[in-house]
Parts: structure tokens; sequence; C-alpha cells
């Protein structure tokens, strides 16, 4: 259970949290925001495990991808609520 | 139909003020004044989390005085060349996402000092090896990351290593082992029956078709921990 809070946590504020939260912002098409904010999330996994999908685990890549999602999907919303453009 | 200002709580109040066009400020002004606060924010943040990387900090809590003390009789505390590994070195990742999840999951530390789970020398002796087969799990898992922030099988010249480690460490390399599956107890001290635990540490995690529990737990882990306990006096 800390385990997953843990990485939940650590992907918050690592790549897909930030840059996908980012991306998101760059859109207001709720799909695209959240399409790049997942493509983040499997490039994240795949950069800490050193470009190699026999060093990804499962679990992780789930929970990049989840928070990726979310966090394209966040940006975009404020991208919407924010902007005039 | 929308309260009126006059009425909307300092919550109300202050989620408008965030999403009203900035009319006071050009959008360069609040770039930059968001670039620089962003910098200022994450230098702090990173600051505060290597503030709690340092020895002094870790070793800051009275349930710490045990593992402390026996770390300064290893190796890594004390040694020729004066290069040491502290706490940090060995038990937080150097590489962000497993950085963050570590210190995440420290805060479980935070809560057993609070309630004092190991704080008489009975409860540490009793808590000792779920604490130890705890970074075993991690260790092992992770192919001994962090040993490997510093030792390297690349880079080991097995010709000026004594015959018996340079034996060792080629059969580690043979069997695809990890460091953590002969120098358990290098920086503490082990408690009775870690190698049945080891065992079932390493049989639990052989779950994945890459490892092979066969040959890759030490048979001489004594030995090494003595070498190693004689090097540092």
């Amino acid at each position: 259970m800390l385990e997953l809070l843990g990485t939940i946590g650590a992907n918050i504020i690592s790549l897909p949290g930030i840059l996908g939260l980012a991306l998101g912002m760059m859109t207001r098409n709720l799909m695209l925001g959240a399409a790049m904010g997942g493509v983040v999330g499997v490039v994240e996994t795949l950069i800490f495990a050193h470009w190699s999908f026999a060093n990804i685990e499962t679990t992780e890549l789930i929970i990049a991808v989840i928070i990726g999602i979310c966090a394209g999907m966040l940006g975009t919303a404020i991208r919407i609520k924010g902007a005039t453009v | 139909m929308a309260d009126s200002p006059e009425k909307r709580g300092w919550i109300g109040r202050v989620w408008n003020a965030i999403w009203t066009p900035a009319v006071a400020f050009s959008s360069g002004f609040l770039l930059l004044a968001g670039f620089l606060a962003g910098i200022l924010f994450w230098g702090g943040f990173h600051w505060t989390l290597e503030l709690t990387n340092t020895e002094e900090f870790c070793t800051s809590c009275h349930s710490m005085e045990t593992n402390l003390g026996e770390y300064r009789e290893t190796i890594h505390y004390n040694n020729h060349s004066g290069v040491r590994a502290i706490c940090s070195d060995c038990h937080v990742p150097h590489e962000w996402n497993h950085k963050i999840q570590a210190k995440i999951m420290a805060v479980k530390d935070v809560y057993h000092e609070l309630v004092g789970t190991i704080s008489t020398t009975e409860k540490y002796e009793e808590h000792r090896l779920s604490m130890a087969s705890a970074v075993w799990k991690k260790m092992k898992a992770s192919d001994s990351r962090e040993c490997r922030n510093c030792h390297n099988f690349d880079y080991m010249d097995f010709t000026i290593q004594e015959a018996r480690a340079a034996s060792e460490h080629q059969r580690a390399i043979d069997n695809n082992m990890t460091c953590i599956d002969c120098h358990q107890g290098i920086a503490h001290n082990l408690p009775p029956g870690y190698l049945e635990r080891y065992q079932e540490v390493t049989e639990t995690l052989a779950g994945t078709p890459q490892n092979s529990v066969q040959g890759q737990l030490a048979d001489n882990g004594a030995e090494i921990r003595s070498y190693l306990t004689t090097q540092a006096e």
C-alpha cells in the first residue's frame, strides 16, 4: 500500500504529473490532453527502465500512464477554464 | 444565478480571483514572475530534499542510534581511503522517480519513531529481521541499484583483488547474481535466521522468469562479512 502511494506521489511530481499538465494546457481537446499525458507516462517509465522493456514493472507503467492521463486532462481543463483562446 | 461578490465566502473570492484575467500585469510579467517563482520553489524543494539525505538528519531520531552504532564499525564508515557511504547512499536511490518514491515511503519511519516501534533494544531486535528483509527485498528487486552507484562489475579489476574475492565476483557474474546475494549485513548486524529469511525473499521474487534462485545465494556470507570488518579495523 505504502509502495503504491509512493509510486503515485513520485509520478505526480515527476514527468507524468508536471509535463503531462503542461502539455494538457496546450490544447482545449480533452482527449488530446489525456493522450499526451499518457504518452509522457510511457516515456517516463521507459527512461527510468533505461529504455529496456524487460526492466519495466507493469504496476509502475500503469500508474505512470494513469497519472499522465489525469494530469493531461487537468491541464486541458485549466486551459478551457482559464484562457479565452 | 451566481452570487454577487459580496455574498461569496473567502474560498469563493480566491477561486474567482484565480480565474479572472489579469488586467494589471502583462503576459511577459506573469511569465517571468512565474518562471522565477518556479525556480525558487523547485530549488527550495530540491535543497530541502537533499537536507533529508544527510547522515545527521537520518540519525537524529532515537530509533536510529542502534543502526548508527553498527554502521560505525563497518568499512563503509571507516576505511583506508576515506571514502564513505552514508545512510542515503545505500537507502535512497539517485534517480528522481525512485528517490521520491523512497522519500514518500520513508514517512512511515516518522510514524514508527513517534509510536516507539523500535524505541528499545528489545523492540529493535524483535523487528530486526523484518526490517532487514524489507531492505533485502528492495535491493534484490532493483539488482542492488544503490550498491551499483559506487560498485560496478564492469570496472572491477579482478587481478588486483584477493583471489577469493575475484573468484566469488566472477561466480556472481556467471550466475547473474546481485550484490545483496552475498553482502547482507555489511552495514548492520544480522539477526538469527537471516539466511532462511533471505532465501524466502529470493524465492518470493523468483516468481519473475529472469530470476533463478539456484546458485544465487552466498555460501560463505559470514566469511565475507568477517573479511570486510577486518578491513574496517
